[in-house]
């Protein structure tokens, strides 16, 4: 074998290498987006929001399901269960208690969250998983005001 | 199931409790997990806010549970999850409605109770009758159920692609715990 085939044999084992490991580290392995970072793909109130999963449950879920929207509104209290911290905009009572948009903080927000007092303006942004039936779930939230 | 049929059951379990109505117990933050595991991968995702009612009058029990709020360890085995087999855009969400078989709920003053639930598991748009069993546990004036069971995809009409067949496991374990409190 010449010298010059086993230099090009050597190169394309290099490249299918790095191939390799930078599929593994961007592909395989690619981190899950910075919610908190992410630019909204929708901004408008939460009772806007709300209504719009209320009135159109179809139409809502295709335009909102899976995306980044940023709520305004005014906060009506923070829960917490186990280790989540979850800020909500009650809308409804209905047989489930209250109705409305449960956001499920980012953990690094949770000290932020827990500050707010009922009432108080703010804008929260999170990733929105759907409405199943009684709630507008978004994760990965965080106060942007 | 639509949420038209959601709100008639919901409706139909009000008007069955009717005064009795101390004996509902809800969450909004119940926690379904699921595992597969295979010699090529372990995969694992945890849902934390599962919407969960037991009627302690009527045995009934109902869950709704988003998917894409499955949150697994690597963000592509989520996107894969969501876009190739719950088609969450599609099924955005499953439901159990079922009930608690050759129960009283003044047995929980024994203590722990096993129990059998049996019903209706809609995933995927598809619905497969289960029986399971489970744990109900009254703490204070809170219930924590607990059960495991296994789910197969393909009776929800779930295909998996023969290219990633042995990196998902056939039978998926599914761990559900619930921390309920007393309706208001």
């Amino acid at each position: 074998m010449s010298k010059k085939l086993i230099i090009i044999l050597l190169a394309i084992l290099a490249i299918a290498l790095v191939a390799g490991a930078l599929v593994y580290k961007f592909v395989y392995n690619k981190p899950h987006p910075d919610y908190i970072s992410l630019k909204p793909d929708f901004t408008l109130t939460a009772e806007n929001l709300f209504n719009a999963f209320t009135s159109d449950q179809t139409t809502a879920s295709t335009t909102y399901n899976g995306k980044v929207v940023e709520l305004s509104g005014k906060i009506s209290k923070t829960e917490q269960a186990d280790s989540l911290v979850i800020a909500v905009f009650v809308f409804k009572q209905g047989d489930f208690g209250d109705e409305g948009i449960r956001c499920s903080m980012d953990p690094r927000e949770n000290q932020k969250a827990l500050g707010l007092t009922p009432n108080q303006d703010v804008k929260i942004k999170g990733y929105l998983t759907g409405y199943n039936g009684t709630d507008i779930i978004l994760e990965k939230c965080s106060i942007s005001q | 199931m639509n949420s038209l049929k959601f709100f008639s059951l919901v409706l139909v379990l009000v008007a069955l409790t009717g005064s009795i109505n101390a004996q509902k117990y809800l969450t909004k933050n119940g926690n379904i997990r699921f595992y597969s595991d295979t010699p090529m991968e372990k995969i694992e995702a945890i849902n934390k806010q599962v919407n969960a009612a037991i009627d302690l009058s009527t045995n009934q029990i109902v869950f709704k549970v988003l998917m894409k709020s499955f949150e697994f360890e690597k963000a592509l085995m989520q996107e894969h999850f969501n876009e190739n087999y719950a088609e969450s855009d599609k099924y955005p969400n499953a439901t159990f409605n079922g009930k608690i078989l050759n129960f009283k709920a003044t047995d929980l003053d024994k203590g722990k109770q096993t129990v059998d639930i049996e019903g209706d598991l809609t995933i995927h748009g598809v619905t497969k009758k289960i029986k399971t069993k489970g744990t109900l546990e009254k703490k204070g004036e809170k219930i924590i159920g607990n059960a495991v069971f296994p789910i197969k995809p393909t009776d929800h009409g779930i295909k998996i692609p023969s290219a990633v067949v042995k990196n998902i496991a056939e039978s998926i374990e599914t761990t559900v715990n619930i921390s309920l409190d007393p309706a208001k």
